[in-house]
């Protein structure tokens, strides 16, 4: 995407974050049906078409250096944000490589990087960053890898180790997150940390996507869409600070739904890594209000239709109880009973 | 959000005795007496050489109804009685670090006392292979609030006010074992006061 | 570099380097030969951090089905060989307190790689290398260099052999074995830890076997529509292979599950040699492992 960085938007406070034109076009709708429910719904990160928000294995947007101050911001309140156990160094830098080597490669306006053997040289322009260090010599950064390059990245990163045929949550920077804690869920095996999600379990998802997970394969990432819906444009809902926006879930009226209520979805992606053996797994947060989402006069039946049908246990489990009902009639208008095409391509 | 019927909580069974084991190591607060003398007995029927080299850990309850004389003529090798858990788990520690591979751990009592147990356990990478734990007596847990991060403990209600940061905390069964603790998360976030009815639970 | 043992150094054809990996993994090594194609995994024994080059080692077979022939006797230097992604399945516990390493013949080449991670890091360990004789000894100026006084050799020439009985009842809480070698030490080794009360959990084994063979027998492919003959000295996925249907695999070994194959249709009986599906999988008849399995049978007809 050729940005024009939104250095200044906020996601709390004054909440100025806004989508262009642009970035609602290339938003990823994960209701491919006018119905929906858990799968597996994973599928090859292959390169998506150009412009997209899976054409290059990190997507970078107009929101990037907005997201990167935000993610400083709770970092300094919070430092226990990012965490990392000691043997979870190799894929630390694992994860730095993967992230560096893919910025420089698919965004070479912005980022570059430049290796003499051991001795890389890392310039990041839209925040001013220049970096010479030894890549493994933790001594030669300024923080720990992992923490390092993620501050220079949209979304959550959690490191699961693979061993004993099952994976542990062993690592991560998770500011961005949809209600979870790292710090409560560090040391996890992959079925515990998924265990506060409702009916997935019994439907087997979890199963199935670990036994896919530990066969994954080096140089064949994959990726799959989650969402859930926010109350202003926060990236910052975490369990740790819920007492400062729970509140916002029962400010939601007639008048201010079209702006207070955003969709969420995650577009995660999942990599091997090569000197560790562990799995990455990349959480890229978007965000779009419902009056932007209803300027796409598709997504705003599919949407209407979505949630209006959504399961019980799945409207408690996203946290979207006290709301839906005003979301769905703020939606109705905009939903003539037209059929949408399957898919989610705008028409 | 889904307060129980969460996947991570840690689910318990009768202690059997694992013949497959060369030591056994076994930890029991109160009334976890009684599955572990349960378990001795069976191995003096099915396998008396592995009693030669079993260990017992106790911490006899306030009012004893169970002492060191009674493991002691069920045939265990050696035992150690503990006036509280905190001694128990310090030996615990200590011992294992002398332990050998083919070790199996035995764990019977009150909740929190098998989270601190495993707790230790888990430095020294023993596995739900090498473990059994049965939970008997008091269903009380420890709360880690996620905001302050303090451990509030012997909480038998469904909601609580945390020892920490005092905001009341919905007790939800997500377990963590790194934490020996349940995730407890401020009950009237979203309207303030707005509480669910106290109730004892955790009895 | 021994009499049944070659060495050989990869690297990419324009320079530069090969992708990182993990200490225990294996590549696929593809061998256009004459009239057929070899897929064989060898594990990588050079420096993880060095990724200019793979190396690996490949012991002569005798009962050969051409693969390590090939490499032995047909590739020079000079020769392209076209390799896959390495894939780790016999990784180092990354929280295990010791690890232990027992090791026969070519079984050492996992361990090379193993070594020097465990050499740059703090946790305890111990290689046991059992061999022929001296002259059989593969790498051991590397072995010696990376793990001193922690390496025991055993030479059968000699008489030496490694008490694995006692090895294993002394080791302190939180090892892990791992073994890598001849199929008759893996199940001893197996066994004698079973034995002292080490858990499935703390015992890895990782083992390099031909598929084995068996009598001619066909197969269909019910999507493919495609008949497929298996000789006694191919296997079924290398039979499939060679019809033009892909068929996803990881180890080739019997070992990943990856290849799993669903039987639509079955009269005869399934020879099961995989160490992949539980004994009611492998009576219900349902599924079979191509890279290593076979079948007695009038009619088989496979989900492909």
């Amino acid at each position: 995407m050729n940005a024009v960085f939104k250095a200044h938007e906020t996601f709390r406070d004054d909440f100025t974050f806004r989508n262009s034109p642009q970035a609602i076009r290339r938003f990823p709708l994960p209701f491919p049906d006018d119905t929906y429910m858990y799968s597996v719904n994973i599928e090859p990160h292959l390169p998506g078409l150009p412009g997209s928000v899976t054409q290059f294995a990190f997507d970078v947007d107009e929101h990037y250096v907005a997201e990167c101050r935000e993610r400083a911001i709770v970092l300094a309140a919070e430092p226990l944000r990012f965490q990392a156990l000691p043997h979870m160094m190799s894929a630390q830098w694992d994860c730095l490589e993967l992230i560096m080597e893919s910025l420089a490669r698919d965004y070479p306006a912005h980022f570059s990087l430049k290796r003499q053997g051991n001795r890389w040289h890392w310039i990041n322009r839209p925040l001013e960053i220049e970096q010479r260090f030894v890549f493994g010599d933790a001594a030669t950064l300024p923080r720990q890898p992992l923490d390092y390059i993620t501050r220079q990245a949209q979304g959550d990163f959690v490191v699961m180790d693979q061993r004993e045929g099952d994976l542990w949550t062993e690592a991560g920077m998770v500011t961005t997150q949809a209600d979870w804690s790292l710090d409560f869920d560090m040391g996890m095996t992959f079925k515990e940390w998924h265990g506060p999600v409702p009916l997935a379990h019994e439907l087997q998802v979890f199963d199935r996507a670990l036994k896919f997970l530990l066969n994954l394969r080096l140089g064949k990432p994959v990726r799959r869409l989650n969402w859930t819906m926010t109350i202003h444009p926060r990236l910052d809902t975490s369990p740790e600070n819920y007492p400062a926006w729970g509140k916002d879930r029962a400010s939601v009226t007639a008048q201010n739904a079209g702006d207070l209520v955003h969709l969420r979805v995650e577009l995660q992606g999942l990599w091997r890594l090569p000197r560790s053996n562990a799995i990455v797994f990349g959480i890229r947060c978007y965000l779009l209000s419902m009056r932007e989402l209803v300027t796409v006069p598709k997504w705003a039946r599919r949407v209407h239709r979505v949630l209006k049908n959504l399961h019980p246990a799945l409207v408690d489990y996203k946290g979207l109880a006290r709301y839906r009902d005003v979301v769905v009639e703020w939606l109705a208008p905009f939903d003539d009973g037209t059929p949408t095409t399957p898919g989610t391509a705008p028409e | 959000m889904l307060v129980t019927g969460i996947k991570s909580k840690p689910v318990y069974a009768p202690l059997q005795a694992d013949i497959g084991g060369r030591y056994h190591l076994m930890v029991g607060l109160g009334v976890g007496g009684d599955p572990l003398l349960r378990v001795i007995g069976e191995m003096r029927a099915a396998a008396p050489r592995a009693l030669e080299n079993t260990r017992v850990l106790y911490v006899p309850d306030p009012a004893p109804a169970l002492t060191l004389a009674h493991f002691k003529s069920a045939g265990a090798a050696d035992v150690r009685t503990y006036g509280g858990a905190a001694a128990l788990l310090e030996d615990f520690s200590a011992l294992l670090h002398r332990s050998l591979m083919g070790t199996r751990l035995y764990v019977a009592g009150p909740e929190s006392f098998i989270g601190l147990t495993m707790k230790i356990a888990l430095e020294f990478n023993l596995n739900k292979d090498e473990i059994r734990a049965e939970e008997c007596g008091t269903l009380a847990r420890r709360v880690y609030c996620v905001h302050c991060r303090a451990t509030t403990e012997e909480v038998r209600t469904n909601i609580v006010r945390c020892v920490g940061c005092e905001r009341w905390l919905l007790v939800r069964d997500h377990y963590s074992r790194r934490l020996a603790a349940y995730m407890g998360v401020m009950a009237d976030a979203e309207v303030p006061g707005e509480l669910p009815p106290l109730k004892e639970v955790f009895l | 570099m021994t009499p049944l043992i070659k060495h050989f150094t990869l690297a990419p054809p324009g320079g530069g380097n090969l992708p990182a990996f993990s200490g225990g993994s294996h590549i696929i090594v593809v061998m256009r030969g004459a009239g057929r194609v070899h897929r064989n995994p060898y594990s990588l024994l050079s420096a993880p951090r060095e990724l200019e080059r793979y190396e690996i080692g490949v012991r002569r077979m005798e009962e050969s089905r051409g693969g390590s022939h090939f490499m032995h006797d047909t590739v020079r230097v000079g020769t392209r060989l076209e390799i896959a992604h390495p894939v780790n399945l016999f990784g180092l516990d990354k929280i295990a307190r010791k690890h232990v390493l027992i090791a026969g013949g070519i079984g050492i080449t996992p361990c090379l790689a193993h070594l020097e991670d465990l050499h740059a890091g703090t946790v305890p360990y111990e290689l046991h290398y059992s061999v022929r004789s001296p002259e059989h000894a593969a790498f051991l100026e590397r072995l010696q260099r990376l793990a001193g006084d922690l390496l025991r050799l055993y030479y059968d020439s000699e008489g030496q052999a490694l008490d694995a009985g006692t090895l294993l009842t002394t080791q302190p809480l939180g090892t892990h074995v791992y073994v890598c070698g001849p199929a008759g030490m893996i199940k001893h080794v197996i066994a004698t830890a079973k034995s002292a009360g080490w858990p499935d959990s703390h015992i890895h084994w990782e083992q390099f076997s031909a598929p084995p063979a068996g009598d001619a027998f066909e197969a269909f492919l019910a999507r493919s529509k495609l008949r497929v003959h298996v000789p006694p000295d191919r296997s079924l996925l290398e039979s499939i292979e060679a019809a033009g249907v892909e068929v996803p695999y990881l180890c080739r070994g019997g070992v990943c599950g990856f290849c799993r194959t669903r039987v639509l249709e079955l009269d005869g009986e399934l020879i099961h040699n995989d160490h992949f599906l539980s004994d009611a999988d492998k009576a219900r008849g349902q599924s079979i492992m191509p890279c290593v399995s076979r079948a007695r049978c009038t009619s088989l007809v496979l989900d492909l």
